[in-house]
């Protein structure tokens, strides 16, 4: 049944066929006395570990669409890892690529988790190929990790939303539990979760994945719907239930539910993928904090020019009221920098009356003013005005924290303003600078005087 | 006495006659000799030597020459050959005998030959672990860091964690990190699992009652991991000195164990003196407190500089006893304070400090609770005051070991309270220094602890037909298990079909895990406490004051389904007693015997058993403080409390009331005050806690003298009538207007849930109980008892301790 839907599908497509890899090995039809085989429609597949039920599905949504380079050298480059050549070549051809979702019999981790549900998806002839590996009973584990182990081997780039710290660990110490099946080697790993959450947390504020279907990826538009979706923490309890012969058809919800999951994690790489790609179109049609997003994300993965120009078209295309000192301040810092140190005090001076970054602001002027101006009387200006800023704010608030930190950053400030004073007196003789060095002497006096 | 002192005066090094010249004071000043009832004087000892064995690896020894050690002690060298020889051990030496050295020189050694080598060091608490990690980083850095050596607690980074599971040789952690943090995730210490080697436990005495039970269960997880990655790791253990270490570590490791109880280590010359508190009312036996004289006798040896450490047995106690000394000793402006308090809430940091201080000298002081008895490095110290006997006779000498570690002379004072076990060691010095045994018991099988780690057990690993755990018949268990839906068969192994994390919810350290939280409403909503189940219906039951942190609550509501306590906090001049009453019914009798030859043999007969307790409290006393009126009561209905448990109990049967020449309440009183001193002297024998062991009267079924069965014994007590329920103590019998017993049954019955294991042992020591408790009794020179024999005197009829040793009398002839 299933073997005809899939033709069907990829018929009903009528896209090119690209050439696929080997097909795997061809399933039994469930016996009578197999319910949940014939409710998912299964077959049941056999290996030198046993048996267990698969099921195949072909669906021409989401389509594939080619991994452009520079994403996928953004999403590769993480702190632990660096690829090797065999890694990157890997990584560059699709059809290396198998999508991961497990579902388990819990979520507190530990050697007694298992995940009975193995969900795996690849690109094929333009759309997405699923197969989800069931096991009947724990009976089948073995021959399930095995399968499991067979595909990672033929396509060893592994594609997951949270399967860093999820899914592949418990993966791994099952296949440690076996003793006899060693777990596979990947040759890398992407977890969409990490650019995920940078990218659209400060619009959505959750990042998961049922919310990002909806609010990024336009599931309506795309006709997918989530009818009767099995909510995730009842999935443990409907396996356990149909172990002790309980009824098949949650487990019929469970298999949908994670083929949505499989479906929506491939079009999330979609997604990102084109948005991470250099393209203008790109980024021309996102919404401004996504912007925001995309910038934060290209600063930790090293993209200082583009972070720049992202955070500069968040900007411009109306950024809330609130992010706006932030993408203000990351601006500026890009801009020192890359050495437009002029530039990058501009658009200080415009948060030095900002309530959070105010300070800092100052500081970077005085800075600014002390190295790069050569400008010490207005260093020491701002410097004087952080100093006021910090004990008006320690005069509001009641926070002994906040008033140590406070305290500490502004000995920093006496500290400069003695020094520009120091400076001041061996350059110069205008009496404006003695005004300064003669306030702050007094500011100075004061500070030390509070402290005893 | 002060002859005695004298004559050591003249050959020892100053400090001793400083030490000997406050013991003289002391001495002078006990006119009667009722204040010092025993001076001790122990022997300085020679130290036994003996050669590093020849196949020690010599970069080995000569890292322990660089540290100062030349040879080794007899029983070092002895131990280590033992373990070379691939047995099990167990080494028993008094504290400062150089045990780590024990383990640590073969473990090392074994790595040092073959670098995969893995080995786990169990420590009952967090600061033995750090202690040790110190030792073994100065001897890895005399052999350039070759080995690997952490510890893994819940203090570890979680950063740090996974190169500890790869690297680390040596792991030192703690059974409940092992058992949370371990197990359930042994996957990941694959490393350690299939080169384990060697797993070592130190303080095994620590492990008893129900946590001995909850390891000896954690062990056998252990080891069914280790078998699973083809590992049979060899035990070594160390112990304090008590009676049974053979027996508790077969019991716990369930395999053969050599004993090792040799000792070739030197030991100084020591007086250990029982101090107990003048009496100030003869009539009622009170005593001075026993917390201002521990306070009077440390103050004395601080003025005379010496190093002083004092035990409290409660943290309340510290903080007290630091008080006083504190103000006694003021320190100077702009130096550190050198009287310290040191106990389990204070910081790493600060203890680590504390530590430091105790050894370079800096601290004069420190006053503790049982945190620095165990084998925490703090140098030696010149003397030790015990404020109340430590509860048994092993810890004692824990903590006195402290004073004089190695070298010089020392004293240990015990301060004793008036309770009855403290009256009766300081009495009976000849008990304590005879070293009668005492036995540290456990019961692994305790079906509540056996299925709880039968859960965590199958979450490691499905349980398969060719499992062992311990003698216990696991498919009978497994299928109960799958029966409530915990596990599933699948093939022929049984898998864990749960969502949870059973080890999260077991604490090894007590039984239930089922508590209550408190809740103080005085302003912010704000938990204050936890308490287990039971102590809930008797200490925050609706209207208890309940007492935390010096402070006074009263419980506003006691919300039972959500097992929450809601106090308020009060200035009240009374604290609350609740009204306890409990039955017991007896089960099954698993064995009875008679009385000892006499003429009441034929009346008395003492059985073991399973029972059944039913307690309920039905209502509370306000007391008033410092006056101890009872100043109100009240009425409770709170839902009555059920366990099936293990007890001991005496039959007393008519013949032998008859023949006691008092009337009915002096006989009920009698049997009170008897049943009183009776737990005091079970609680010494078993080394247990008092809160171990409970204590009820109730009156012998009468068809069931011989081979009764339980339905028998259902039918004959009507469950629902009221009088069914026996008051647990005297002075709530009076209250409750009881009527006579006919033939009672004296119940001492384990505390918990399927019974730790007390019960057995008790019924075998029945003469010995007997003969203890008679002597308790008589050498107390109260009138008519008191606190130290068979109760306050208020809460019995007059003569009720004539009774008491009348009842004893027949009992033991």
């Amino acid at each position: 049944m299933s073997a005809t839907a899939d033709k069907f599908a990829r018929l009903a497509a009528l896209k090119p066929a690209r050439p696929a890899p080997a097909r795997p090995a061809s399933l039994r039809a469930p016996g009578e006395e197999d319910a949940l085989g014939r409710v998912l429609g299964a077959g049941v597949a056999r290996n030198q570990f046993g048996e267990h039920l698969a099921v195949r599905n072909w669906f021409s949504t989401p389509e594939f669409v080619d991994p452009h380079p520079v994403s996928l050298g953004l999403l590769s480059r993480t702190r632990d890892e660096l690829l090797s050549r065999r890694a990157r070549a890997a990584l560059a051809d699709p059809t290396k690529w198998l999508f991961l979702d497990t579902e388990t019999t819990g979520l507190a981790g530990g050697t007694g988790t298992y995940a009975f549900l193995i969900g795996l998806a690849w690109w094929d002839a333009g759309g997405l190929q699923i197969e989800q590996l069931v096991m009947r009973d724990f009976t089948e584990e073995y021959s399930l990790l095995y399968e499991l182990s067979a595909r990672i081997a033929a396509r060893p780039v592994l594609v997951t939303f949270n399967g860093k710290s999820f899914d592949w660990p418990l993966l791994e110490s099952r296949f440690t539990m076996t003793r006899s099946i060693a777990a596979p080697t990947l040759s890398s790993h992407l977890d969409l979760l990490h650019p995920a959450r940078a990218l659209w947390k400060f619009r959505l504020g959750s990042v998961r994945l049922v919310e990002l279907e909806r609010q990024v990826l336009d599931a309506p538009r795309l006709g997918w719907h989530r009818n009767d979706d099995v909510a995730s923490a009842l999935i443990p309890q409907y396996y356990f239930d149909y172990l002790r012969g309980g009824p098949v058809e949650p487990i019929a919800g469970i298999v949908r539910h994670n083929q949505m999951d499989l479906r929506g994690l491939a079009a999330l790489f979609c997604k990102i993928n084109g948005l991470l790609s250099e393209t203008p179109s790109a980024t021309n049609e996102m919404e401004s904090l996504d912007l925001f997003g995309l910038s934060r994300f290209l600063q930790r993965r090293g993209e200082p020019e583009r972070a720049h120009s992202a955070c500069a078209q968040a900007l411009n295309s109306g950024l809330p009221a609130e992010f706006r000192p932030k993408a203000r301040r990351d601006l500026a810092l890009m801009a020192k920098r890359r050495g437009e140190h002029a530039r990058a005090a501009e658009i200080w001076q415009e948060l030095v009356t900002d309530p959070q970054d105010g300070v800092y602001a100052c500081e970077q002027l005085a800075i600014h003013y002390e190295r790069h101006a050569e400008d010490l009387n207005r260093a020491a200006e701002f410097a004087l005005l952080a100093v006021s800023k910090l004990r008006r704010q320690n005069g509001t608030s009641r926070d002994p924290y906040l008033a140590a930190r406070s305290a500490r950053q502004e000995q920093k400030f006496l500290h400069r303003l003695a020094r520009l004073r120091h400076r001041m007196k061996i350059g110069t003789d205008v009496p404006e600078a003695l005004a300064i060095s003669r306030l702050a002497g007094e500011l100075e006096a004061e500070s030390l005087y509070r402290q005893r | 006495m002060p002859d005695a002192l004298a004559v050591r005066h003249a050959a020892i090094p100053t400090s001793v006659t400083r030490v000997h010249r406050v013991l003289d004071a002391f001495a002078s000043r006990d006119v009667n000799g009722e204040v010092l009832t025993a001076v001790h004087h122990i022997p300085a000892r020679e130290a036994q030597w003996a050669d590093f064995p020849a196949w020690i690896n010599p970069e080995l020894v000569s890292a322990y020459i660089a540290k100062g050690i030349r040879r080794l002690y007899t029983h070092q060298a002895a131990a280590v050959e033992a373990v070379h020889t691939g047995k099990n051990v167990v080494i028993v030496t008094p504290t400062a005998s150089g045990k780590t050295l024990c383990y640590n020189l073969p473990v090392l050694n074994d790595v040092l030959e073959n670098s995969d080598t893995r080995a786990l060091y169990l420590f009952p608490t967090k600061a033995l672990a750090q202690d040790q990690l110190a030792e073994l980083h100065d001897l890895n850095q005399r052999l350039d860091d070759r080995f690997g050596v952490f510890t893994y607690d819940g203090d570890t980074p979680a950063d740090a964690r996974k190169a500890i599971r790869e690297k680390g040789h040596v792991v030192l952690t703690n059974p409940d990190m092992l058992h949370t943090g371990i197990l359930p995730h042994h996957t990941r210490w694959t490393r350690l699992f299939e080169n384990l080697r060697y797993i070592v436990i130190d303080e095994l005495h620590t492990y008893r009652g129900v946590f001995g039970s909850h390891l000896c269960n954690v062990l056998r997880r252990l080891r069914r991991i280790a078998h699973f990655y083809g590992r049979d790791p060899q035990f070594i253990c160390c112990s304090a000195t008590i009676a049974n270490p053979g027996d508790l570590a077969t019991r716990l490791l369930e395999s053969e164990v050599e004993v090792l109880n040799s000792n070739g280590a030197p030991a100084a010359e020591k007086t250990f003196v029982f101090y107990n508190p003048p009496v100030v009312n003869r009539a009622l036996g009170i005593r001075r407190s026993y917390i201002n004289e521990s306070s009077r006798v440390a103050q004395e040896f601080l003025k005379h500089d010496l190093q002083t450490m004092v035990f409290a047995n409660s943290r309340l106690h510290t903080e007290i006893l630091l008080t006083y000394l504190q103000q006694a000793n003021p320190n100077l402006p702009g130096k550190p304070q050198t009287i310290r308090g040191y106990r389990g809430g204070y910081l790493p940091n600060e203890r680590r400090e504390i530590e430091r201080g105790l050894r370079d000298g800096k601290i004069r002081g420190v006053v503790s609770t049982s945190a620095l008895e165990l084998g925490i490095d703090v140098g030696s110290l010149d003397t030790v005051v015990m404020a109340g006997y430590p509860g048994t006779i092993a810890a004692t000498w824990q903590r006195a070991g402290r004073a004089g570690r190695r070298s010089g002379s020392s004293c240990a004072v015990l301060v004793a309270s008036s309770s009855p076990l403290d009256q009766f060691i300081v009495r009976h010095p000849d008990y304590f220094f005879g070293n009668t045994p005492e036995h540290a018991f456990i019961q692994p099988d305790n079906l509540e602890i056996l299925i709880n780690h039968l859960k965590c057990a199958a979450f490691e690993l499905p349980i398969s037909p060719s499992d062992k755990f311990g003698d216990v018949d696991l498919p009978d268990l497994c299928a109960r298990l799958a029966e409530a839906g915990f596990l599933h068969l699948a093939g022929d192994n049984y898998h864990w079909t749960h969502e949870a994390y059973p080890a999260d919810t077991i604490s090894l350290r007590s039984i239930t895990s089922d508590n209550f939280i408190i809740i103080d409403l005085s302003g912010e909503p704000n938990v204050i406490a936890e308490i287990d189940f039971p102590s809930a219906l008797v200490f925050v039951h609706e209207k208890a004051i309940y007492l935390h942190g010096g402070r006074q609550y009263h419980v506003e509501h006691l919300d039972f389904k959500e097992r929450k306590a809601y106090v308020k906090q009060v200035d009240a001049d009374y604290y609350t007693d609740a009204v306890r009453y409990t039955q017991v019914r007896v089960l099954e009798i698993a064995a009875t015997s008679r009385g000892a030859e006499s003429e009441f043999s034929s009346a008395i007969s003492f059985s073991h058993g399973d029972v059944l307790v039913r307690s309920q409290v039905v209502g509370f006393k306000k007391i008033k403080f410092f006056t101890n009126e009872n100043i109100g009561d009240g009425k409770l209905e709170l839902p009555e409390n059920e366990m099936h448990t293990t007890s001991y109990w005496i039959t007393l049967e008519r013949p032998l009331l008859d023949s006691l020449p008092f009337s009915v309440s002096e006989r009920q009183s009698g049997m009170f005050g008897l049943l009183h001193a009776l737990e005091s002297v079970a609680t010494l024998l078993l080394m247990c806690d008092r809160r171990d062991l409970g204590t009820a009267i109730g009156e012998r079924p009468p068809d069931a003298s011989v081979g009764q069965t339980f339905l028998s014994v259902r039918s004959s007590l009507d469950p629902s009538s009221s009088s069914d329920f026996s008051p647990t103590r005297m002075q709530d019998a009076v209250s409750a207007n009881a009527k006579e017993f006919f033939e009672p049954n004296l119940y001492l019955f384990d505390a918990y849930p399927g019974g730790i294991g007390f019960s057995e042992p008790l019924f075998r020591t029945h003469a010995l109980l007997m003969q203890k408790t008679r002597e308790l009794i008589s050498a107390c020179t109260c009138e008519q008892g008191c606190p130290s024999c068979v109760g306050p005197a208020g809460d019995l009829a007059p003569r009720a301790k004539e009774a008491a040793l009348a009842i004893l009398d027949r009992l033991c002839a």
